[in-house]
């Protein structure tokens, strides 16, 4: 539920109620004032006729209208006080009950006791208590409606910083070096939103930039120990007695500080690209690439009887020349070593994608974990530090690329669409 | 052939004295800034390895030291950083070849062997070894005055070796040698044994003894028995 709407839930309702028991507090003052009016009127009849008989010692003529009526009746009960009461009559002509407002009272004339009653009309009063009332009802309906219109809009206009705020904060992306800029906002609470969030921001870039810089620092360390273990190796072999009984260890040690320092060097490339080290602002060839590696790898093809097929076309793009030649190197690099002894590598290249294929002693491998950092297929046996891909999916997505694999006809075809 | 190394870590630096001073070189080691700085204005080298990250200073700083002082020597700069722009700036003031830690010893020396040859023009882009002579300049091989034709494999092949002659050479740091790191193959090394095979019996019908010898496990020597 939005916020607005609950507010205006609890607003709305509360306003109804008040306007409710306003409406009858109205009702009721309305309706005590006007029979207080009316009460004020029937007095005024009462001591016009008191006066008149005090002067003329007689009853007056009567002059009833079809408001106000009055009767006197003679009467022996005793002597009564000035009363008001409110009565229904069955009125014929209008065929309808009405409430008639009747003041009665005693006189004497001439040692005759009389009741006058004076009777009006309660009828308009009620009439305009009715209409009254009725407006007012209206009036409220008429604020409640448009009270509700202006909140939507006007609320809506309020929260837009807010909305802002959120939409820039989805778009933003830690690892995209820019940092977070909120506008500034009139109103105090968006202020301090923006504000509170611009902050953390901020605190988050630097600890990413030190945790950053501490692997890229660790990385870094890693490589001096490694040159005085792969050194120390390299000085043990040449002593003939060491290497006659050790040299399956000097060879393991050689070798596992090789992997290692390949490890370094790929997390350190792949933290490079991710921090957007390398401009994609080279003009490339990627036909021209492809024929050099292909020459390169030539005798490493030929020495395990691998048919490599080559279908290119002139294609030039934007790149970096460093990036496009980590794609091709990485997915050559996979073609080469997951192959078989007499196995084949397609090569296909359009101005749309580069498609490298190859035969394999390894089933299709799960697309779900393809670029997958350390990801090997549990069969493998060759080896390889399981980044090459993660690598060239890297490049791919900061270039706009997209990495696609597929397995077809026993070929494991790795596709770079430029689009 | 005066060679200097500039390295703070002292068993990487001992290491590379070892290996070096085996091959006729005569090495001194520094491992600060301030030491090397003394030394570099006080003679001159032939090379100089030069770590970049000295715990006192740049030893970058040391290269334009050098440039202002129009001395020529060699150099060579070790870096843990394999950064690119590291490697251009090194190279733009005046470094000669850049590489990456960990290497391989076998690989900084036949790097250093080039910058010699390079920095002494006078005739001394021959490298013999017995019956065999190799011009690097001109990328051709002598056995016994005969021109002997070698692939440009076999030929970078043959010159690695007579640089790191009676050296053990793992296969791991032939095949970074003759295919670069980006060729991640370990574990592979069927195509250097074939590369080898044809040298070896190439050398053979020139009429050279058998030099290559296959060390068992490990990689191959090249020493005149």
């Amino acid at each position: 539920m939005k916020l607005f709407s609950r507010y205006n839930r609890i607003n709305i309702g509360a306003s109804i109620l008040v306007f409710l028991a306003g409406c009858l507090a109205f009702y009721f003052v309305l309706h005590y004032v006007l029979l207080r009016q009316l009460d004020k009127t029937l007095q005024s009849e009462q001591s016009e006729i008191v006066q008149y008989i005090k002067e003329h010692n007689q009853l007056p003529e009567i002059v009833n209208t079809s408001d106000q009526k009055t009767a006197f009746t003679k009467t022996n009960a005793p002597f009564q006080e000035t009363q008001f009461a409110t009565q229904m009559v069955w009125e014929e002509k209008e065929q309808e009950n009405i409430w008639l407002r009747v003041l009665s009272f005693h006189v004497a004339v001439a040692g005759q006791h009389y009741k006058v009653t004076v009777t009006k009309s309660q009828e308009e009063t009620e009439y305009l208590i009715q209409v009254i009332v009725l407006i007012a009802i209206g009036m409220i309906g008429v604020i409640i409606i448009v009270g509700l219109i202006i909140n939507r809009i006007v609320l809506k206009k309020l929260w837009q910083p807010f909305y802002n705020t959120i939409h820039l904060i989805t778009q933003y992306k830690l690892a995209s070096h820019q940092s977070l800029v909120l506008p500034d906002s009139t109103i105090d609470e968006f202020a301090l939103l923006n504000k509170s969030l611009a902050n953390m921001a901020g605190k988050i870039e630097q600890e990413y930039a030190t945790l950053k810089a501490f692997t890229s620092n660790a990385a870094h360390e890693m490589q001096t120990p490694l040159a005085v273990i792969a050194s120390r190796a390299e000085t043990l072999m040449q002593d003939d007695a060491v290497l006659q009984n050790h040299h399956a260890s000097i060879a393991t040690i050689e070798q596992s500080v090789n992997k290692l320092s390949r490890l370094n060097q790929s997390l350190l490339l792949l933290a490079k690209i991710e921090n957007h080290f390398f401009e994609l602002t080279e003009t490339i060839l990627w036909d021209e690439l492809i024929k050099q590696k292909i020459e390169e790898v030539a005798e490493l093809n030929s020495s395990n009887q691998i048919k490599t097929t080559i279908d290119v076309v002139p294609v030039a793009a934007v790149f970096n020349l460093h990036l496009a030649d980590i794609i091709i190197t990485n997915l050559f690099n996979n073609a080469i070593r997951y192959n078989v002894a007499g196995g084949a590598i397609d090569i296909a290249l359009t101005a749309n994608y580069l498609v490298i294929g190859n035969t394999s002693s390894l089933p299709a491998l799960d697309i779900q974990k393809i670029g997958s950092r350390f990801y090997r297929h549990p069969q493998t046996t060759q080896p390889g530090n399981g980044l090459g891909l993660s690598i060239v999916q890297q490049v791919c997505a900061i270039a706009g690329y997209k990495l696609q694999y597929s397995y077809i006809d026993s070929m494991h075809c790795f596709k770079v669409c430029f689009e | 052939m005066k060679i200097l190394i500039v390295e703070d870590e002292p068993s990487l630096n001992k290491s590379i004295a070892d290996y070096l001073g085996k091959q006729q070189y005569l090495c001194e080691a520094s491992s600060n800034f301030a030491d090397a700085l003394d030394k570099i204005e006080c003679y001159e080298y032939d090379c100089i390895v030069l770590d970049i990250g000295l715990p006192d200073g740049n030893g970058l700083q040391l290269l334009q030291t050098l440039k202002a002082n129009h001395k020529m020597d060699g150099v060579i700069i070790i870096s843990a950083r394999n950064e690119l722009d590291d490697k251009i700036k090194g190279m733009e003031l005046g470094a000669d070849d850049y590489l990456t830690k960990p290497f391989h010893l076998p690989e900084l020396s036949v790097r250093i062997a080039a910058i010699i040859r390079r920095k002494n023009q006078q005739g001394s882009n021959k490298l013999s070894f017995n019956e065999i002579l190799i011009d690097v300049l001109a990328k051709q091989v002598y056995v016994h005055q005969k021109n002997l034709i070698l692939t440009r494999k076999e030929f970078d092949l043959l010159l690695y070796f007579m640089v790191n002659k009676n050296r053990v050479l793992s296969k791991n740091a032939i095949a970074s040698h003759l295919w670069g790191d980006d060729m991640d193959m370990v574990g592979n090394y069927d195509f250097i044994y074939t590369h080898i095979k044809n040298l070896r019996k190439k050398l053979m019908v020139a009429g050279t003894p058998d030099y290559l010898q296959s060390v068992y496990g490990m990689g191959y020597k090249f020493s005149g028995i």
